[in-house]
């Protein structure tokens, strides 16, 4: 059994790399879903990209991040820029329409950009210190020039505006506030710009609200209101109103049954509107004003309680200052989502709820349309929407509204009619497996199927014949033949867990929220496995919660909510007197309490808090057991360990050496038990990489870096007999023979058992290796590898590293490299990254029947190697890999904002006929023959008879 | 119960079992006229009759015809040696069908001819030129033991025969490890 596969590894030698993703593979073995994060209230809306067009495009900065804009028509993003580029916290961004210009000004952190809202492209940006804590677009009295913009940040506790010029950025004018006070927020009509900060300390906060004059950026007037009792946070203001022809400011009391308005430049003038309370409490109220300085001074309340929800409706009288309640809207059953759409002076609100869309205007309280929702499946409550109203005839009105949903779903409702819903809750994805599809399901499915089509019927004969897309098309999960179908099992930061159909094009099977977190907070998945056997998935998170679920339903089996056990810094898969389980390692390393049935067999390779490296043993004596530290790792000092990578739960080695050009071997060193450790030091811009061995502890190869920006991404990856890592470094020439290299490099090395070719090394024949007495001798040393290495120089970074897995490791391992300036990912060939390519020289006869060639310093990302080709894949935390039942084949997934997911055939599809096979015309030319035979075999014996019996 | 006699077979039968006797190849008789018989019947008539005017060879010279044609039969495998050899070195030691196909032949050639080496030999036997085959047949053997070594140097060229360290990489199996380590990072 052994033969074919060697025989097979040396054919497969022989073959060249497949480089390419194919025309007719691309878009058809690939699937990606193009997420941009979830939407956020503030930061959404309907702009027109081209100011003479009535066309809108719908734009977003997400919670991720994200800046994108969809068309509204059919959903699909038109362009995307990824602002938030280190995950540090997450980013409250801020985005605002430019009316009339045809672009969107954003800021997130400390930096404010300008895009041109039809293509996405960067018109300008600044960069500024500090943190943006808003951002408005300022409205000119003259039409004909480009409007400015404001932005207000927060630098070391001050407040600092900036009037920055809309045509390039450049700031006309700042100004920086003396105290110490929390800015929050500026606003603007078109005579004043105002700035609203918090005054005063923790516990209760003054609203201060500083005018400015626009031209000059000069302080002109500052008021105080006081709201000590109200305020203790700025989540607490509820709305300052943006550009508006009468910005406002507003609160409410702590009991939530008056909401407190003031007019911005009124000072003193604190007017007290009641709220209504309908059915119990009211648990949030919501503001809802128009964004433009033509619409009327109107705002709309909306109140919402545990189980219903209502809104008033109030004018705002510009002379007076007076807000008055104009007419209220009734009281709903279960949350619905109001949002406000502006055309010129006119101010709508639709109000949506899960089975009615009513749309009125401010002006008065008659219902101008109502349609029935219909939508396909049910997305959950609506939470938040934005609405656009387009005014067909005197009393025809249509409204579209984008809104997101409990389910965290962005669907777009047209008059009623559900036209588009994008999964964005499946953005910021944390962690990922694959999971096979449970035997029974896809057992009685294909049973199902086979009792419903006749092997006999034309039409099954056809397909087997016709090409076909591989993917079924059916919606259900089902295996197929070559084990590309399989389930992904996805986490995200919000606590929502999501099944994919890998066969399917990655479609989402199901979803559930597992967690319910707190705004802001973010969860922290420590362990994810999967129980093929069972069906079930667990997964783990940082702060002792749990869930079980059934992988191909996303049934919740079992869940523990969070501080329920002791925090989790990291998890195990260990195999038990009971079987596999998850097994939780607690804070410092520590496992804690062990069932004695559950106790693992391994030893366990655990980081504590202070960052050494440990091996820990359980030892059980009678009935308990005891746990002992095995070895333990420490780095150099300064140093401080980044991440440590071992081989991967399933790499199959098939062929244990590697054949040289003289047919004599060079064996590999295959030691499952190898961990590779990353450590850096930023004082002394080092960067080593120590290969250990995880049962004794000892160290089997080092490296040190020197001039290393660890700012950079440092990467690795460890499988088979080699392994590969990439960082930035700036190494100077410090002999001759040395060359100075600076850049981003990637290195490979490879271990063998000896140097010389047919040698076992130090272990010679034996059958069996112990890491803990490698030999006869008492005492010995480990055997070590040999290592041969290179150095390759790389054009980007690569933020991450992963290596295709196969069924039985027979096809060549491709380095998988995330490349976060480019947004995709390439497939570095192994045979590029090859350490024994001839240096200096062109390979001998020998070499080149090895498949080596001439070593080249630099390796171009040739867009070839890209397995994304043309799609742009951002914000790729990590990449997983899975075998398929081909073993030329390897399943890929990437995910973190967006999900990625293709097969790659490092050794091209050798096990599978191509889509380029004319199957039709072998048929055809069988059947050709078949008929031929049967045509000329009477005739050919007749001859034949009549040549024996006839004589002339 | 006994079955009745089985019928007289047909004419045809009989005819088919009992062919006329075949004419006798030398007779003075002339063909009655009209006969037409074909045209190579009558030269095999004509050799017929020149042969039969030869005096048949005694034993002794015989014997010597027969060594001399024992001699060139043993001989025969390494006349084509050289020819085998040149095209073979011709054809490279890549894995081609006409390489291939040129090995198959070079090992099946010697392979039969040393299987049937007393057949080959066997028409030349006779009592006095026992010992003196003997000596031709093992010279024969030698013969075909030299076309198949050149078929054996071919496949070594060719790098088919298993004689590396690699050729058995096939049988040797990984180190299995006694200890196992579980990361949990």
């Amino acid at each position: 059994m052994r033969l074919p596969i060697n025989l097979l590894c040396l054919a497969l030698s022989v073959l060249p790399c497949a480089l390419a993703v194919y025309a007719d593979e691309a878009y058809n073995v690939d699937y990606h879903h193009e997420l941009l994060g979830l939407p956020q209230p503030h930061t959404t809306f309907f702009h027109r990209p081209r100011q003479h067009d009535k066309a809108t495009l719908l734009y977003t900065l997400s919670d991720l991040g994200v800046l994108g804009a969809v068309n509204p028509g059919t959903g699909k993003v038109v362009w995307r820029q990824f602002l938030a580029d280190n995950d540090t916290a997450s980013p409250a961004g801020f985005l605002r329409p430019v009316e009339g210009e045809g672009a969107v000004v954003s800021a997130v952190q400390n930096r404010v950009d300008c895009w041109d809202a039809m293509s996405g492209r960067e018109k300008w940006g600044n960069v500024f210190a500090g943190q943006v804590k808003d951002l408005e677009v300022m409205e000119h009295a003259a039409a004909d020039e480009t409007k400015d913009v404001l932005a207000l940040f927060e630098d070391d506790g001050k407040a600092h505006l900036r009037r920055l010029k809309g045509a390039n950025g450049d700031v006309a004018w700042a100004y920086k506030d003396g105290s110490e006070d929390i800015p929050l927020q500026v606003s603007t009509n078109i005579r004043e710009v105002f700035i609203v900060s918090l005054h005063g300390s923790w516990g209760g906060y003054n609203l201060k609200i500083t005018i400015l004059d626009p031209v000059t950026g000069k302080k002109t007037n500052e008021y105080t209101l006081s709201t000590k009792t109200d305020i203790h946070s700025p989540d607490d203001v509820l709305l300052v109103g943006a550009n508006s022809a009468s910005p406002i400011v507003s609160w409410t009391d702590k009991a939530m049954k008056h909401l407190k308005v003031n007019i911005l430049g009124r000072s003193g003038d604190i007017q007290s509107l009641p709220l209504k309370e309908s059915d119990g409490e009211i648990v949030k109220v919501m503001l809802h004003a128009p964004h433009l300085v033509q619409s009327l001074p109107h705002f709309g309340v909306h109140s919402q309680s545990a189980v219903s929800n209502r809104a008033d409706v109030y004018h705002i009288n510009l002379a007076s200052g007076k807000i008055e309640k104009e007419y209220e809207l009734p009281k709903l059953p279960g949350p619905g989502a109001i949002s406000v759409g502006c055309s010129n002076a006119n101010v709508y609100f639709t109000r949506l709820t899960e089975d009615e869309v009513i749309l009125v205007s401010t002006a008065s309280h008659g219902i101008l349309g109502r349609w029935p929702v219909t939508i396909d499946t049910p997305h959950g409550s609506l939470i938040h929407g934005v609405s656009e109203v387009v005014q067909k005839a005197t009393d025809v009105y249509a409204v579209r509204s984008a809104v997101v949903t409990d389910t965290e779903e962005w669907v777009l409702v047209r008059n009623g009619n559900e036209a588009w819903s994008r999964p964005e809750g499946l953005s910021g994805a944390i962690a990922a497996i694959w999971a096979e599809i449970p035997e029974s399901k896809s057992l009685a499915k294909s049973l199902e199927v086979e009792a419903h089509s006749n092997p006999f019927r034309p039409e099954r004969f056809l397909s087997s014949i016709l090409p076909q897309p591989t993917s079924h098309t059916t919606g259900s999960l089902s295996k197929d033949g070559f084990g590309f179908s399989k389930v992904v099992i996805v986490a995200t930061q919000r606590g929502r867990v999501y099944g994919l159909d890998t066969g399917n094009h990655g479609s989402v099977i199901w979803s559930l929220q597992a967690f319910n977190l707190p705004a802001g907070k973010k969860w922290n998945v420590k362990g994810i496995w999967v129980d093929n056997s069972r069906g079930t998935a667990t997964i783990r998170g940082s702060e002792g919660e749990y869930v079980l679920l059934q992988t191909a339903t996303g049934d919740n089996v079992e869940t523990m909510p969070p501080g329920s056990s002791p925090p989790v810094t990291s998890t195990a898969i260990v195999d038990g007197p009971s079987g596999k389980w998850l097994l939780p390692i607690g804070v410092d390393g520590n496992p804690g309490e062990v069932p004695k049935d559950w106790v693992p067999n391994e030893i366990l390779i655990v980081q504590s808090a202070d960052g050494e490296i440990r091996g820990l043993k359980f030892e059980t004596k009678g009935l308990d057991t005891k746990l002992i530290v095995a070895w333990t790792f420490h780095t150099g000092i300064g140093q401080k360990i980044t991440s440590i990578v071992s081989r991967p739960t399933h790499d199959p080695v098939a062929s244990i050496g590697r054949v040289l050009g003289d047919r004599t071997v060079l064996y590999k060193y295959l030691n499952p038990n190898i961990v590779l450790v990353t450590a850096v030091s930023d004082i002394s811009s080092t960067a080593s990489f120590y290969l250990l061995d995880s049962v004794s502890g000892s160290i089997l190869y080092t490296t040190t870096h020197t001039g290393v920006d660890t700012a950079q991404p440092v990467t690795s990856a460890l499988t088979e007999n080699w392994f590969a890592y990439s960082l930035w470094s700036d190494v100077l020439s410090t002999s001759a023979s040395m060359t100075a290299a600076k850049g981003y490099q990637i290195l490979i090395f490879e271990l063998y058992e000896s140097a010389i070719p047919n040698d076992r090394g130090p272990l010679g024949a034996t059958d069996n290796s112990s890491s803990l007495e490698p030999s006869e001798v008492p005492n010995a040393e480990p055997a070590l590898p040999h290592v041969i290495s290179q150095t390759f120089l790389i054009p980007q970074a690569i933020s991450h590293m992963s290596v295709t897995s196969t069924r039985q490791g027979i096809t060549t391992r491709q380095l998988l490299c995330y490349l976060p300036s480019s947004n995709s990912i390439v497939g570095i060939p192994r045979a590029l990254l090859d350490p024994r390519r001839p240096v200096d020289r062109d390979p001998t006869t020998l070499e080149q029947e090895e498949g080596l060639f001439r070593y080249q310093p630099l390796i171009e990302f040739d867009p070839k190697m890209s397995i994304t080709h043309a799609r742009e894949v951002y914000g790729i935390k990590d990449v997983i890999t899975s075998p398929a039942l081909l073993e030329s084949t390897s399943l890929v997934l990437a995910y973190g904002v967006d999900i990625f997911g293709t097969r790659v055939s490092p050794s091209m599809a050798f096990d599978i006929l191509g889509k380029g096979f004319n199957k039709l015309s072998l048929v055809a030319t069988v059947v050709a023959l078949g008929v031929g035979v049967a045509v000329l075999a009477p005739m050919v014996r007749k001859k034949q008879i009549n040549g024996r019996w006839m004589t002339s | 119960m006994s079955s009745p006699p089985p019928p007289p077979p047909p004419q045809w039968v009989v005819d088919l079992s009992s062919p006329p006797a075949a004419k006798p190849k030398s007779t003075a008789i002339p063909d009655p006229p009209g006969f037409s018989a074909a045209s190579t019947g009558n030269r095999k008539q004509v050799s017929s009759s020149k042969t039969t005017t030869r005096a048949p060879p005694t034993t002794e010279a015989m014997d010597t015809l027969k060594l001399k044609k024992a001699w060139e039969v043993a001989l025969a495998p390494v006349k084509q040696l050289p020819m085998t050899a040149f095209m073979m070195y011709m054809s490279g030691n890549s894995l081609q069908i006409f390489s291939i196909m040129m090995v198959l032949m070079a090992f099946k050639n010697p392979a039969m001819g040393l299987m049937g080496t007393n057949q080959a030999f066997e028409k030349f036997e006779s009592e006095g030129l026992k010992g003196k085959l003997l000596m031709v047949k093992a010279v024969y053997v030698v013969m075909n033991i030299l076309a198949l070594a050149l078929g054996f140097w071919k496949v070594n060229g060719m790098g088919l025969l298993p004689t590396t360290r690699s050729d058995w990489l096939a049988w040797e199996t990984a180190r299995e490890p006694l200890e196992v380590a579980i990361p949990a990072f």
